[in-house]
C-alpha cells in the first residue's frame, strides 16, 4: 500500500475511530428515554393530525436534546485542551482543523443518528393513527439544523475555552436559550414584534394547522437560515482560533501558523455566516399573520394561500355532521353529542340544519371582522343556516384534556345557538364574555336534559359584580325551574322567547 | 536547561505560612486540586445568570411555571459543582490519603452549602418563586444525584445524569406530576418532595464519600 493511499484513508479511519469511542454514546440511552417520557408521550395526546403531532419537534425534542448536543460537544471539543496535548498534536501532519473536524463530526454522527431515530418513532406512531396528510418535513429540517447548531455552539465553547466546568455551562446556557426562546415565540402575536420566530424552541400550534391551508415555510426557512448562518460563523471562528492565539511574534506569525489560505477560508465563513443570519433577522421582522400562519413577504409563495381541497366526512341524516378528514376519527363522537342536543332546538327559528368544521380562527378575533377574508367565522351563519365549528371548540383533544371535548362540545353548540357570536368585553385585550345569566341557565337546562353534566361558567367579575348579571347559585336555580318543564313547554317557550333571549333582554326572572 | 535542573526537588512550602496549620493546609490543596476556585466563579456565573433572568423578566415570576427557568439554573449549579468530585492523581490518592473521604465529604458539603448561598445572595430581594427552601431543596437533590453519578461516570462527566433529570423535571412541571421524587415541581413545604431529596442526597454523599469518583471512563473520553 501506497503512502499516498495510507494518507487518503486516513481522515475516514481517524473518523471511525472518533465515531467508535464517542462520549455521546454515554448519553444515547438518556436522549432516547427523554424522548419517549418528554416528546412521544406529549405528542400521543395530540389528535393524530401531522402536523401538530409534528410541532413538538421544536416544541419539546429540541429542549431535550440541546443540552446535551451543546455539552457533550464541549466536552469533546475540550480534550486536547484538558489534557494539554495541543503542543504535541501540533506536531503532527494532520492540521488542527482536520482533527477537530473528526471530532465534531463522530458527536454529529450520533446525536443526529439519535435525533432521527427519535423523528422516525414519533412519524411511524403518527402514520398508523392519521388519517389525512402526510409527514411534514420543514420541521425535520429546522431540528435537525437546530441540533447541529447546539452542537457547534458547545464545541466552539469547548475549542476555546477547554476546561472541566466548560461542557456543563454550555449545557445549562443553551437549556436556558431553549426556555428563553420559548417565551419569546410564545409571545409573538400580531402587531407586535416578530423577531420571537426565530427561536429555536417554538409552541405547539393550533390543533388545525396545515388541515385547511398549507403551512407556509417561510419561518422555517429563515429559522433553517439564522441557525446555518450561526454555525457556519461559528466554524469560521474555529477556523481562525490559531491566529488568535496571537504570540509576541505578533498577528502575522499566527496567520502563519494557521495557514493563509485556512484564515481566507475561515474570514469567508465567518462573513458568509454572519450575512446569512442577519439576513434571516431582518427577514423575520418583516412577518405577518396570514391564512397559512407566518408569512414573510420576500419568501412567502401566494400559491400556500389557497385552501386544500378535500372531501368532508359527513354523519347525520336530517341534521348532518361534518369533519375534516383529518379528525375523522372523531366523527362519531362529535355527531353523538350534537344529535340529541340538536334534537332539543330542531325547529326553533335559526336552529341550524348542519355542522361543519372550518379552519381555526378566534372566536373574539372573529366577533371583531379580524378573521381572514374567505374563512367562515365559528358560529351558526349562512343559508341555509350552518353552525359551523374549529378543532378547538372541543372537537379533538389538546393538551389532554379529553374531558372537555365531549360536553364541551356540546356546550359550544347550545352557546352559539342560544347566545349568538360572542359579546367582546371592553379594553385592548377585548376578552369574550360570558353568556347572560338567562342564556347560562337556558344551555344548563337544555344540556341537563340530554343528559350532559351541567356546564362550568367563567364567573367573570366587573366593577364588583359578576358579568352575568346573576350569581352561580341563580343561574342553577333558574336553570333548575327550567329543565323541570316538560320537552314540549320548554320548546314552546323558547319559540316565543328565543329572539329576546339571543339579544340578551331577557333575565333570570322572566325564565318560566 | 540541565537535566539537573529538572530533577531539582520541588522548592519548599513558604516559611511560616502554612506550618501552623498543615490540616488546612491540606485542605486547601484538597480543594485546588478538584478545581473549587473555578467552581465558585462558575457557581457565580449561574447566579449571575439567574438574578438576571429576575431582573429582566426572562421567566413567569408567578404561577405554575414559574419554576422553570430556576430549576434548571440550580439544576445546573449542582451539576457544576459535581464536577469537582474528579480526582486528577486517581490510584496513587486513593492508596496514600487517609484522610481523603473526609475531604472528599467535606468538600462536597462545603460545595453545597455555597452553592446554595451563592444562588441565594443573587435573588436576594428579587422575590424568587419558592424562596430558598425550594432552591436549596433543588441543589441537594440534584447534587446527590450527580454525586452518585460519578461513581459510574467519572466526575468529569457527573453533569450528563442530572442535566437529564432536570430536563424530566421540566416535562413533569408541564405534566402537573405530583409524585415527590419529581421534588423540582412540588411546592417548599412538600415533606415528601424533602424526604426524596434527602434520601438521594444522603446516599450520594455517603457513596462518594466511601468510594470517590470513578476516573477511569472521564480519563479515556
Amino acid at each position: 500500500m501506497t503512502a499516498v493511499a495510507l494518507s487518503r484513508r486516513g481522515p475516514a479511519r481517524v473518523l471511525r475511530i472518533e465515531i467508535r469511542r464517542s462520549v455521546v454514546l454515554w448519553a444515547v440511552p438518556l436522549l432516547l428515554a427523554l424522548f419517549y417520557f418528554d416528546t412521544f408521550r406529549t405528542a400521543a395526546g395530540f389528535p393524530a393530525v401531522w402536523t401538530v403531532r409534528s410541532s413538538v419537534i421544536t416544541d419539546h425534542m429540541i429542549a431535550d436534546f440541546c443540552p446535551f448536543a451543546a455539552g457533550l460537544a464541549a466536552w469533546v471539543a475540550s480534550r486536547e485542551g484538558r489534557r494539554k496535548t495541543s503542543d504535541l498534536l501540533a506536531t503532527t501532519v494532520r492540521p488542527a482543523w482536520a482533527r477537530q473536524a473528526s471530532a465534531l463530526g463522530a458527536t454529529l454522527f450520533w446525536l443526529l443518528i439519535a435525533f432521527l431515530a427519535g423523528v422516525a418513532a414519533l412519524y411511524i406512531d403518527t402514520a398508523v393513527q392519521a388519517t389525512w396528510g402526510g409527514p411534514p418535513l420543514w420541521p425535520v429540517a429546522v431540528g435537525v439544523v437546530e441540533v447541529v447548531t447546539f452542537a457547534v455552539i458547545g464545541f466552539t465553547a469547548g475549542a476555546l475555552f477547554p476546561g472541566r466546568f466548560t461542557a456543563p455551562l454550555a449545557a445549562i446556557g443553551c437549556f436556558l436559550l431553549a426556555v428563553i426562546g420559548l417565551h419569546a415565540a410564545g409571545g409573538v402575536k400580531p402587531g407586535t414584534s416578530t423577531y420571537g420566530l426565530l427561536s429555536p424552541t417554538t409552541n405547539v400550534s393550533l390543533g388545525d394547522v396545515g388541515v385547511f391551508y398549507r403551512v407556509a415555510p417561510d419561518v422555517a426557512i429563515a429559522q433553517v437560515m439564522f441557525m446555518g448562518g450561526v454555525t457556519v460563523a461559528l466554524l469560521g471562528l474555529l477556523t481562525l482560533a490559531p491566529a488568535f492565539r496571537v504570540s509576541y511574534h505578533g498577528l502575522l506569525a499566527g496567520v502563519s501558523r494557521a495557514g493563509r489560505w485556512l484564515c481566507v477560508a475561515g474570514v469567508a465563513l465567518l462573513a458568509a455566516g454572519v450575512a446569512a443570519s442577519v439576513t434571516a433577522f431582518s427577514l423575520v421582522g418583516t412577518a405577518h399573520m396570514g391564512v397559512s400562519g407566518w408569512e414573510i413577504p420576500a419568501l412567502h409563495d401566494a400559491a400556500s394561500d389557497r385552501p386544500v381541497p378535500y372531501t368532508p366526512d359527513c354523519a347525520g341524516t336530517s341534521f348532518t355532521v361534518c369533519v375534516h378528514p383529518a379528525f375523522s376519527a372523531y366523527l362519531a363522537s362529535a355527531n353523538a353529542e350534537l344529535q340529541p342536543a340538536f334534537a332539543e332546538i330542531a325547529g326553533l327559528p335559526g336552529a341550524p340544519v348542519r355542522a361543519e368544521q372550518v379552519a381555526s380562527g378566534d372566536g373574539v378575533l372573529g366577533s371583531q371582522g379580524l378573521n381572514f377574508a374567505g374563512v367562515p367565522k365559528p358560529g351558526v351563519s349562512g343559508t341555509p343556516l350552518v353552525y359551523y365549528f374549529i378543532s378547538d371548540d372541543g372537537l379533538s383533544p389538546l393538551w389532554d384534556i379529553p374531558a372537555v371535548v365531549g360536553p364541551g362540545f356540546q356546550q359550544n353548540f347550545l352557546t352559539a345557538f342560544i347566545a349568538g357570536p360572542p359579546r367582546v368585553g371592553p379594553g385592548p385585550d377585548a376578552a369574550a364574555l360570558s353568556p347572560t345569566a338567562a342564556q347560562q341557565a337556558v344551555i344548563t337546562a337544555l344540556m341537563t336534559a340530554v343528559g350532559s353534566p351541567a356546564p362550568q361558567w367563567g364567573e367573570d367579575m366587573g366593577n364588583g359584580g359578576p358579568t352575568a348579571g346573576a350569581t352561580p347559585a341563580q343561574i342553577t336555580a333558574a336553570a333548575q325551574r327550567f329543565g323541570s318543564l316538560s320537552s314540549a313547554a320548554r320548546h314552546a317557550w323558547l319559540a316565543a322567547n328565543l329572539p329576546a333571549l339571543r339579544a340578551g333582554t331577557l333575565g333570570l326572572g322572566q325564565l318560566p | 536547561m540541565t537535566i539537573a535542573d529538572i530533577q531539582k526537588p520541588a522548592a519548599p512550602a513558604a516559611p511560616g505560612r502554612w506550618r501552623a496549620s498543615p490540616g488546612a493546609r491540606l485542605v486547601w490543596l484538597h480543594m485546588r486540586s478538584r478545581r473549587v476556585p473555578a467552581a465558585v466563579f462558575a457557581l457565580a456565573v449561574c447566579g449571575g445568570v439567574l438574578r438576571a433572568a429576575l431582573q429582566w423578566g426572562w421567566l413567569f415570576r408567578t404561577g405554575h411555571f414559574a419554576q422553570e427557568f430556576p430549576m434548571i439554573v440550580e439544576g445546573g449549579a449542582a451539576a457544576v459543582l459535581v464536577i469537582t468530585t474528579h480526582s486528577p492523581f486517581g490510584e496513587p490518592e486513593r492508596t496514600g490519603s487517609r484522610w481523603l473521604p473526609y475531604l472528599r465529604l467535606g468538600t462536597a458539603l462545603v460545595m453545597t452549602g455555597v452553592a446554595i448561598g451563592i444562588l441565594q445572595l443573587a435573588v436576594t430581594g428579587a422575590s424568587l418563586d419558592g424562596g430558598v427552601l425550594v432552591m436549596a431543596r433543588n441543589v441537594i437533590g440534584v447534587t446527590g444525584i450527580g454525586l452518585l453519578s460519578s461513581l459510574v461516570t467519572g466526575g468529569l462527566l457527573a453533569w450528563i445524569l442530572p442535566m437529564a433529570y432536570i430536563a424530566f423535571a421540566e416535562y413533569a412541571l408541564l405534566q402537573l406530576w405530583t409524585n415527590p421524587w419529581t421534588w423540582p415541581v412540588r411546592p417548599p413545604a412538600d415533606r415528601g418532595a424533602w424526604v426524596c431529596a434527602s434520601v438521594v442526597f444522603a446516599a450520594g454523599l455517603a457513596a462518594f464519600m466511601i468510594r470517590g469518583a470513578r476516573t477511569r471512563l472521564a480519563e479515556d473520553s
